[in-house]
């Protein structure tokens, strides 16, 4: 009778410990917060700091210097002109901007085209919404990669689109092959789930006897999605722009298969210093801390209008 | 529902109100036909690697026969098992820890006040937010730098478990707020203890919920490619960097059998998500919209 008596001793332990308040507090808050510490923000600090760092045959120096960030911005070689003011570009440049550019242009493309279907879907019986939701939740989960590749198959020269286009006796069509279409559609397909259980979300959430109402009383069709329905569902407006935005900027994987090294955003170079070919960990560490303060920015603005208990969606 | 029965009545009192119908049917009709076309969008490519993964070659115009040789040539594909075999292993063993930590954490937001309350919870969702490839070079430099782990299996699971952490605790909080909280005080004016009120009481309510979170953890530590192309080094393969492999050395073969594997991935897929979401509530957990009725 030894074991069970130890057991009741071990787990009268545990009880007593339990009940202390402070002690419950340690064990709830205590394993996430050494996560967070140890995995999220000391990598961080340490990044932030390798980006100070002076790199010497490779290796890392504690010597400060701000010669890496000077580095992204300074000596452009590329020129462009815009009117009479004419300025030069460095490659970091160009990917950064031309990735704020192809992550706006993605997110609007998947709230203009989530929209509908999030509304139609908050509107549906439940039989229908089961299998609607069903036939939504199987491209959310299936593989980010599979999905890309599947955009490889439709694109390209010789891809599916192309193929098609020959076909019906159309030539073929030179923005079918890789570049910018297909990245842009690539990012627009890969997060078009996000945005749409997002703003399904909040649309769920909608009175819809208060839309009936303004219009009986005289409301256009226009002043009701602009007066009501999209102020109510602002918190999945900006959210589902959230989860759209922030991965798209730092994709690599769809510029990079779909891009043919032709969309070169800043994911791609930021993977190019790190383990590329031109390796150098302070340059790569600076343009990952540029990024994330214009995301920590980015969602400083955003939780001005929404809290995260809003955001709901996964 | 209701404007269709609102309109149907004004029909037969005016004639403006029968236009105001014929409009709203036609908007109505469009709405639809957009939504569907919305799905067609999400499926398409799916759909085109499905089929293209049961013919000679990838392609429309000259498919060639049908056949199931691009599956057959899987069997033998030892570097593929040991990819699936690596990616089981990271995906549930970081979808654990995510998951413990991420219930406890959960009820420390939910039941506790305390200082920087606010600032765990933030912390607590940006690993989900942090662009994969900042993640992943962060990490890969912090690991480089401590003796012993390296980018490696055990790296990978590591980062993956902070990966999971946001999923867990959006899912298991939102249960936690609707939680009525007087079935614990009953259990404990019964004379339950703590741990026994937990087991019996708490537990069998949010275990859905719990499931839910390690699902979404499971799945994003599985289908992860960017954290683990920097974090996994060469002794670790997971299945992502296996199907990169192929993509990036893109032969007639390679795509084949990337889309006799993509197909498979898509059907697990499949049948894994209707079961979850006839045991549970997926739909639920996914939009955010969790309501007391399965109690």
């Amino acid at each position: 009778m030894a074991a069970p008596d130890r057991d009741e001793t071990s787990r009268a332990t545990i009880v007593r410990v339990l009940s202390r308040r402070r002690n419950t507090l340690g064990v709830t808050v205590g394993p996430g917060a050494v996560w967070i510490v140890l995995l999220l923000v000391a990598p961080l600090a340490f990044m932030s700091a390798v980006s100070f760092a002076t790199i010497e045959n490779f290796q890392i120096v504690w010597d400060p210097t701000l010669e890496h960030y000077y580095d992204l911005f300074a000596g452009g070689t590329t020129e462009y002109s815009l009117g009479p003011v004419g300025f030069t570009t460095t490659a970091f440049e160009e990917a950064i901007m031309l990735s704020y550019a192809i992550a706006t242009v993605a997110t609007v493309l998947c709230l203009v085209l989530a929209f509908p279907l999030a509304y139609v879907m908050a509107r549906l019986n439940d039989r229908m919404f089961k299998i609607v939701i069903y036939l939504v939740l199987l491209p959310f989960f299936t593989m980010y990669l599979v999905r890309a590749y599947s955009w490889v198959l439709m694109f390209g020269q010789n891809g599916i689109l192309n193929q098609v286009l020959g076909l019906l006796g159309f030539g073929r069509v030179g923005a079918f092959e890789y570049g910018l279409l297909p990245v842009i559609v690539g990012l627009t397909h890969a997060y078009f789930p996000y945005m749409l259980v997002t703003l399904y979300a909040s649309l769920d959430g909608l009175d819809f006897t208060l839309i009936e109402a303004a219009r009986d009383l005289g409301a256009s069709r226009f002043e009701v999605v602009k007066d009501h329905i999209i102020p109510l569902t602002m918190p999945g407006i900006v959210g589902g722009s959230l989860f759209v935005f922030v991965p798209s900027v730092g994709a690599f994987v769809t510029p990079q298969i779909l891009g043919v090294g032709k969309v070169q955003m800043i994911g791609i170079l930021i993977e190019n210093r790190a383990i590329g070919e031109a390796t150098n960990p302070a340059t790569a560490s600076a343009a990952s801390m540029v990024v994330v303060v214009s995301v920590v920015a980015a969602l400083f603005l955003v939780f001005r209008y929404v809290s995260l208990d809003e955001l709901g969606g996964v | 529902m209701a404007t269709e029965t609102s309109e149907a009545a004004g029909e037969e009192f005016d004639d403006r109100f029968f236009d105001r119908g014929r409009v709203e049917s036609l908007l109505q009709g469009g709405l639809y036909g957009f939504a569907v076309l919305m799905l067609l969008f999400l499926w398409l490519p799916l759909l085109v690697i499905i089929v293209l993964s049961f013919v000679e070659s990838p392609s429309v115009v000259s498919p060639g026969g049908v056949t199931l040789s691009n599956y057959g040539g899987l069997a033998g594909d030892t570097d593929l098992h040991s990819s699936v075999v690596t990616s089981f292993s990271i995906a549930t063993l970081s979808a654990v820890i995510a998951t413990v930590f991420g219930v406890l954490a959960s009820f420390a937001l939910t039941r506790y006040r305390f200082e920087f309350r606010e600032i765990y919870r933030t912390f607590g969702i940006i690993p989900m937010i942090v662009p994969g490839v900042i993640l992943g070079v962060g990490l890969r430099f912090y690991f480089q730098s401590v003796p012993g782990v390296d980018p490696s299996f055990l790296a990978t699971v590591l980062t993956h478990s902070l990966y999971g952490l946001p999923f867990v605790l959006l899912i298991v909080t939102a249960r936690l707020y609707t939680f009525d909280e007087s079935l614990e005080e009953a259990a404990r004016d019964l004379g339950a203890d703590p741990l026994t009120t937990f087991r019996d009481v708490t537990l069998p309510v949010i275990a859905p919920a719990v499931g839910a979170g390690f699902l979404f953890a499971w799945v994003r530590s599985f289908e992860d490619f960017i954290r683990a192309l920097f974090v996994s080094g060469i002794s670790a393969t997971p299945l992502t960097q296996w199907m990169y492999g192929k993509i990036t050395k893109a032969s007639v073969d390679n795509l084949l059998t990337l889309n006799a594997v993509s197909t498979l991935v898509v059907l697990g897929i499949a049948v894994a998500l209707a079961v979850a979401m006839n045991v549970g509530n997926v739909t639920g957990y996914v939009a955010g919209t969790v309501d007391d009725d399965e109690e």
